[in-house]
């Protein structure tokens, strides 16, 4: 093979998606997942998909679509759509600015009052959690910051995600150094231990974690997710609709207590759609909360 | 398996070169130095030129998942990105891994605001607040504007910016503006190129100094700039193929069509590599994940910033549309620069490019009445002069 075969490339390599297909599969996407795919991305999801229609032997996205509809094996092809369409991007302390005016104003207002009404119970949730990096951030900062006590707390971070392959990796614990990239490093050495595959998370982080798979569009899930006071949905949000956002929106506004706390990604804001909470600003990060 | 790259020793100095094989020795060698990683290839004694082709391919494939796969201008493209990153390859040059071609983090830079507690133009006005604008520019533009004024005017000013004449003077003298004899003062450089068109490179590279200060760990001022100058010879040589266009302006345009994006790196260095890790991740080219993760884009910002500083409207709106031309008031030239931005970033695939190429319409590449066949020439034409150029602006 040389130049001569470049000559007759073509970009084209998969079925044509024709405009009736892409809404019809679009609109499949976003009644199930809440996710919506503008339409500018037309070929771009043309283009991640293409592969897996060949792999399924599928000749048009129409077959496609009815696959993901009826096939006995459309609950795993969701979780494999959703990895296309999605990005997982994370890591251990993400928007560290944000995480230190978290700990300094809302962590530490949150376990202060809990302790002074003696109920040592912490809830927090961790919605869109991907492969872990963000719960056990949030684990590794409330060893750091109740040390021994932390045996007198009942504290349950729960963590969802809708991908059963990120929540997979996040369950085994392990990381490599793209997770890494906004740790401190004394944080690395003192909560994870060095394994032939990369580090992994120390137990006593792990046991702070339960990860279960959850749809953020699925109504009937989100009012089974423990009372929390605090609520984590970072970078997430990006990927729904306004109505979509405004439905997520109040199921955190219901799951939280009377004086709870959302925090958002950095570049995310509810300011538009969303007056329910009230915005706390600090330099460094943002948060919205629950008065009451 | 073989390094790729050498690794550095605790000293600085080669620990283990590029080209050695890894072996058991030589991997518990550099896990004993601690680094935490080291680039890797295959063993050449074990690579075809079939996989290779194959490799490349799916490394070029990355930028086009964004465009119209039927689209017979990015198909030529496509093939013409494929020949360049073959050829890059056989001398040597290795694609970068997944790792390389991430944005950098930086959990240290602050943000001017968070989303939606500001918008682009407080950007602006914060940016214009901060930093003065070069003299020589205003001096020029109102000569530009005042009917009264005249050729010998503009030389007086333009020759006053010792630095400025001396950039002008290289530029016009260059084989790329081909201009017959040697040019040496700024009154004959306006006699051949015309008073308006060497005012307009004047305004475009004096410009160029506002800009400072940039997070390097955002993006390096080389790489930016020599996009920026790409994109200006690629604007030059489209705008000379179309009948009825003066060239420099789209010099110009090209040089700062990027322009807003040194504003959102400064004063939202954390939200613009978020965009980048985006952008990156999802496949979808730069500007759409500014959309996203700003709410803006570096062309309003552009927009902004050019009105700021009373740039000639058309040239404002070249830049401001250069990614949309056909909401332009003048559609086809803003679709000159989208255009020459897209070779840009198609001719940077075998170099420093890291995003998805951006789109550009049916309607919009029929508004140049273009043949495909022009791509492969107008690439020519880059290669030729390009790095010549560069001496003139770095
Ligand atoms: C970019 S990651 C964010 C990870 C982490 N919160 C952070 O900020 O680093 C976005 C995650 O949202 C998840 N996601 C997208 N749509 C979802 C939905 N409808 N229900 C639950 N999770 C969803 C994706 O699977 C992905 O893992």
């Amino acid at each position: 093979m040389t130049l001569s075969s470049i000559s007759s490339l073509t970009l084209r390599k998969t079925p044509r998606i024709s405009d009736a297909e892409f809404a019809d599969l679009r609109g499949f996407i976003y009644d199930v997942t809440g996710i919506d795919i503008p339409e500018r991305r037309q070929y771009l999801l043309e283009n991640r998909l293409g592969a897996r229609l060949a792999e399924l032997n599928l000749k048009s996205f129409a077959e496609y679509s009815s696959y993901l509809r009826r096939s006995p094996s459309k609950d795993k092809e969701l979780v494999y759509l959703c990895e296309k369409i999605t990005t997982n991007e994370t890591s251990f302390f993400r928007d560290s600015k944000q995480l230190d005016v978290f700990r300094d104003f809302v962590l530490k207002d949150v376990l202060e009052s809990l302790q002074q009404d003696g109920r040592k119970e912490l809830n927090i949730w961790s919605a869109g959690c991907s492969s872990g990096e963000e719960p056990y951030t949030l684990g590794i900062m409330l060893h750091e910051m109740l040390r021994m006590s932390i045996i007198g707390w009942r504290i349950r971070i729960s963590a969802n995600d809708i991908s059963t392959a990120m929540l997979n990796k996040a369950k085994d614990g392990v990381y490599n150094q793209y997770s890494f990239k906004t740790t401190p490093q004394e944080m690395i050495e003192k909560y994870f231990t060095k394994e032939p595959g990369g580090f992994k998370i120390h137990p006593k982080v792990q046991r702070l974690v339960s990860f279960a798979a959850l749809n953020l569009n699925d109504r009937m899930a989100l009012k089974r997710v423990p009372k929390s006071q605090i609520i984590f949905c970072r970078n997430v949000i990006i990927y729904f609709d306004e109505e979509m956002k405004k439905k997520v929106i109040n199921a955190f506004y219901d799951n939280l207590l009377p004086g709870g706390y959302l925090i958002l990604g950095h570049s995310e804001s509810i300011h538009k759609f969303s007056r329910v909470f009230k915005p706390i600003i600090k330099p460094g990060g943002m948060f919205y909360r629950k008065e009451g | 398996m073989v390094l790729a790259k050498d690794i550095k020793g605790a000293d600085g100095g080669v620990f283990l070169a590029a080209g050695t094989a890894l072996d058991d020795a030589a991997i518990a060698s550099i896990a004993a130095l601690g680094a935490p990683f080291a680039y890797i290839k295959p063993n050449p004694a074990f690579t075809s030129p079939e996989k290779d082709l194959q490799r490349i391919e799916s490394f070029v494939r990355y930028y086009f998942q964004y465009v119209d796969p039927d689209s017979p201008l990015f198909n030529e493209l496509f093939r013409l990105v494929m020949e360049r990153v073959f050829e890059a390859s056989q001398k040597g040059w290795a694609i970068p891994c997944e790792y390389e071609r991430q944005a950098k983090s930086v959990e240290h830079l602050h943000d001017l605001f968070f989303r939606d507690q500001g918008a682009s133009l407080d950007l602006v006005k914060h940016e214009t607040s901060l930093s003065s604008f070069p003299d020589t520019y205003f001096k020029i533009k109102e000569l530009l504007d005042s009917p009264a004024s005249t050729a010998a005017d503009m030389a007086k000013v333009v020759s006053a910016d010792v630095s400025l004449a001396a950039k002008l003077l290289r530029l016009v003298n260059s084989p790329f503006f081909g201009v017959a004899g040697r040019v040496d003062s700024i009154s004959h450089a306006i006699a051949l190129v015309g008073v308006s068109e060497l005012a307009t490179l004047a305004l475009g590279i004096s410009a160029i100094k506002f800009f400072k200060d940039i997070p390097p760990e955002l993006m390096d001022m080389e790489t930016f700039w020599k996009h920026s100058l790409r994109c200006a010879v690629f604007g030059k040589c489209v705008a000379s193929l179309l009948p009825g266009l003066t060239s420099e302006r789209f010099f110009t345009a090209g040089l700062l069509h990027d322009a807003g994006r040194l504003v959102m790196f400064k004063n939202l260095p954390y939200a613009s590599v978020q965009a980048m890790l985006y952008a990156r991740s999802s496949g979808a080219p730069l500007l759409e994940a500014e959309r996203e993760i700003l709410g803006f884009d570096h062309t309003e910002v552009a927009g902004l910033l050019l009105e700021e500083w009373n740039f000639p409207a058309e040239l404002r709106s070249i830049i401001a549309y250069h990614h949309d031309p056909l909401l332009s008031p003048a559609p086809r030239d803003a679709a000159v620069i989208q255009l020459a931005d897209i070779l840009a970033c198609g001719v940077e695939i075998s170099s420093t490019g890291m995003y998805s190429l951006p789109g550009m319409t049916q309607e919009a590449w029929n508004l140049l009445g273009l043949k495909t066949y022009d791509i492969d020439k107008l690439i020519r034409l880059h290669d030729k002069y390009f790095q010549e150029l560069t001496s003139v602006f770095f």
